[in-house]
């Protein structure tokens, strides 16, 4: 009987409407995977190799080699400065907007205060407004503020993040048991320790995928990190990197110059941008899978 | 020893906790409606009511989780009505266990002492006695989630007496348990009642919890108290068709019937069943005309004409049903009234479903109550 109900299966059927939904992500699969695909391989490649062989033709350890050196040691080690720039904004960045969004969306969703659907509303036009819109604002504060050029500037202007205190607020007002709270403020817990001994343990989810799209946004920002910084020894990697391949003409089919930055050198770059971003969400999705709620109630 | 015996608290005929004149209202739904009450000192009370009787609110009201619309609570004689639950010396144990999902056993009774900044090896000395009185000693670096529903409701309950509260609030403890378990945790609560002496507030729509437990019940419906006495009362003499029917399993059979003449102290009624028959009753409080209702306790009633029951006239009816459980058999009757009549008899006993009988009561084992429901009558010779 046992081994019966193992081996037995749901017979395959090909419907019409499951025909439909594999070739739609067969399709969306081939559509978006096949140029970040192509993307890692041409990394490995030679110049000469991304010009002649078929697209997807493996290169080699000596040509992956030369154009990591030539990339990393272009104008005195350049683009180690941007990706730690980029580091320092990202982690300013994430950590500022997580010490914003998240006591503010547990203040939304946990108490009753007057202005609070105010805010709420606020946050969601703030949500969908476009980041490019607040740009020249922001440039101009900054200026006032004498934060234009600075570290400091591009932090406090990225740490600026409603989408996480949207998250935050629908985690903590959904995903919070009532029990919970209501015993730990009858074991004595105010206001302040509900939220960091009880609430905050809780949120590490919302904390990771927080985290995970501030720190999305923030590395790949361009257009604000264009406008506000205009040191090159600030740049993060988005504006280093257009500055070199515009500067190098690398991507235009110009008469060779003697500057090292070639196509491969600007793929291995796009690389650079890609990974951590990749590396980032393959930890973040852990934490935000993770059953932390369960045997809280009774569950 | 770090509990307090009862006898060790503030001296006084003060109540453990006191009701005055509380009310509740969620915007224009009033949901308590001027409740008054006092709860002696060790005394362990149940609250009972069907869903939606108030009975939980009333409960969350005294621990402070719910603010109060009018009245006000004292708690050993001092008012707490706008108090914090933490100031309030209560201790609360919740349907959902409400454990801290990211702390071990250990940390989850422990918390609310080191929220009052205890010394860690006074923390440890009560976290231990707590373990011993509940058994938990050997789970105290589990998870919640690697617990048993049972486990995690005995965690609950460390959790609340670590705190050495002067009453213990439960609100429906046990309805996530299995029964097998139930019965155990409902023995336990018993004894930690025993051992601890503390005053108790529990909350149920188990009648059987309510009615094993408790020193007193308070029965709630539609945010009124319905009535308040010692268990065997409410089943022996429940004041209102709410109790009557909500107090005893199977329930009472109640009868709606017609009262034709009144005399002093005494009354006919004419009960609205098969072959209308007519029963005196000595009752005070009836007019002519009336519609009331008698209610019978399913174990009142006889099938057969018994000697014991001569004393009543006997209902025509007719076996619908018969469970046999065993040790008792429940038959259901149709008698022409508008429930089926439940009859509790012994477990041997030969009924067949399909046959007619005559069912007969002592005139003693009636309950009569008003048309409003109130009743009327205690049982004769009461």
């Amino acid at each position: 009987m046992k081994t019966q109900m193992t081996t037995r299966r749901a017979p395959l059927r090909l419907s019409l409407g499951r025909f439909i939904t594999f070739a739609t992500l067969g399709f969306a699969v081939c559509f978006y995977g096949i140029p970040l695909l192509w993307l890692f391989i041409a990394g490995t490649r030679s110049e000469a190799s991304l010009l002649t062989d078929p697209p997807f033709a493996l290169g080699t350890w000596e040509a992956f080699s030369r154009t990591w050196a030539n990339l990393t040691s272009y104008n005195n080690f350049q683009i180690v400065t941007w990706a730690t720039n980029s580091l320092i904004y990202a982690v300013g960045g994430v950590l500022l907007s997580l010490i914003a969004c998240i006591p503010a969306g547990y203040a939304l969703a946990a108490s009753e205060f007057p202005g609070r659907k105010l805010i709420l509303v606020l946050t969601l036009i703030a949500m969908i407004t476009p980041s490019t819109a607040v740009v020249l604002p922001i440039f101009l504060e900054m200026n006032l503020l004498g934060l234009n050029n600075t570290y400091a500037g591009l932090i406090l202007a990225s740490g600026f993040f409603p989408f996480g205190v949207y998250l935050a607020y629908v985690y903590f007002s959904t995903s919070l048991p009532k029990g919970v709270m209501d015993s730990a403020r009858v074991d004595g817990a105010n206001r302040f320790t509900l939220f960091t001994r009880i609430a905050l343990p809780l949120a590490k989810p919302i904390i990771a995928l927080v985290a995970f799209f501030s720190f999305l946004a923030i590395w790949s920002n361009y257009f604000l990190a264009f406008v506000l910084l205009s040191d090159d020894q600030l740049y993060n990697l988005p504006v280093g990197l257009t500055a070199l391949v515009s500067g190098s003409g690398a991507l235009s089919n110009l008469p060779s110059n003697d500057v090292p930055i070639k196509k491969p050198e600007v793929v291995l770059a796009a690389i650079l941008v890609v990974l951590p971003v990749l590396v980032i969400f393959l930890v973040a999705q852990r934490f935000v899978r993770s059953g932390m709620l369960s045997g809280a109630e009774k569950g | 020893m770090w509990f307090h015996s009862p006898s060790e608290r503030p001296e006084g005929n003060v109540a453990a906790v006191e009701l005055r004149n509380v009310s509740k209202a969620f915007g224009a739904v009033s949901v308590i409606k001027g409740v008054d009450l006092s709860i002696e000192r060790g005394e362990f009370v149940v609250f009972v009511g069907a869903s939606g009787s108030g009975k939980s609110t009333l409960l969350r009201m005294i621990a402070g989780l719910e603010p109060v619309s009018g009245g006000d609570i004292l708690i050993d004689g001092r008012d707490v009505t706008f108090d914090e639950p933490a100031e309030r010396g209560i201790a609360m144990v919740f349907q959902s266990y409400a454990l801290y999902p990211h702390m071990n056993v250990y940390d989850n009774i422990a918390f609310n002492l080191r929220l009052a900044r205890l010394p860690r090896a006074e923390v440890a000395a009560r976290v231990k006695e707590a373990a011993r009185i509940l058994r938990l000693e050997q789970l105290l670096d589990r998870a919640p989630a690697q617990l048993s529903g049972g486990q995690r409701q005995r965690v609950a309950i460390g959790r609340a007496i670590v705190r050495n509260p002067k009453v213990f609030l439960f609100d429906e403890p046990l309805s996530n348990l299995d029964a097998a378990l139930r019965v155990q945790m409902r023995l336990e609560i018993e004894r930690l009642h025993r051992e601890l002496g503390t005053t108790m507030i529990y909350v149920t729509h188990d009648q059987v919890e309510a009615m094993t437990l408790a020193d007193r019940i308070v029965a709630l419906e539609g945010g009124h108290i319905q009535q308040v006495g010692k268990p065997l009362e409410l089943y022996a003499r429940p004041s209102n068709l709410f109790v009557a029917g909500f107090i005893g399993s199977p329930k009472m059979n109640l009868i709606p019937v017609k009262v034709t003449s009144t005399g002093v102290g005494s009354a006919t009624l004419e009960l609205l069943a098969r072959g209308t028959p007519k029963l005196d009753v000595a009752v005070t409080g009836l007019a002519a005309g009336d519609g009331a209702t008698i209610g019978i306790r399913p174990e009142s009633l006889f099938i057969g004409a018994t000697a014991a029951a001569r004393e009543t006239a006997a209902l025509p009816a007719r076996i619908e049903s018969v469970e046999r459980l065993g040790n008792i058999t429940y038959a259901y009757l149709d008698a022409g009234t508008p429930e089926v009549i439940t009859v509790q008899a012994v477990g041997d006993v030969a009924l067949e479903a399909g046959t007619d009988v005559a069912v007969s009561f002592r005139a003693s084992d009636l309950h009569v109550f008003d048309p409003r429901g109130t009743r009327v009558v205690a049982r004769t010779g009461n």
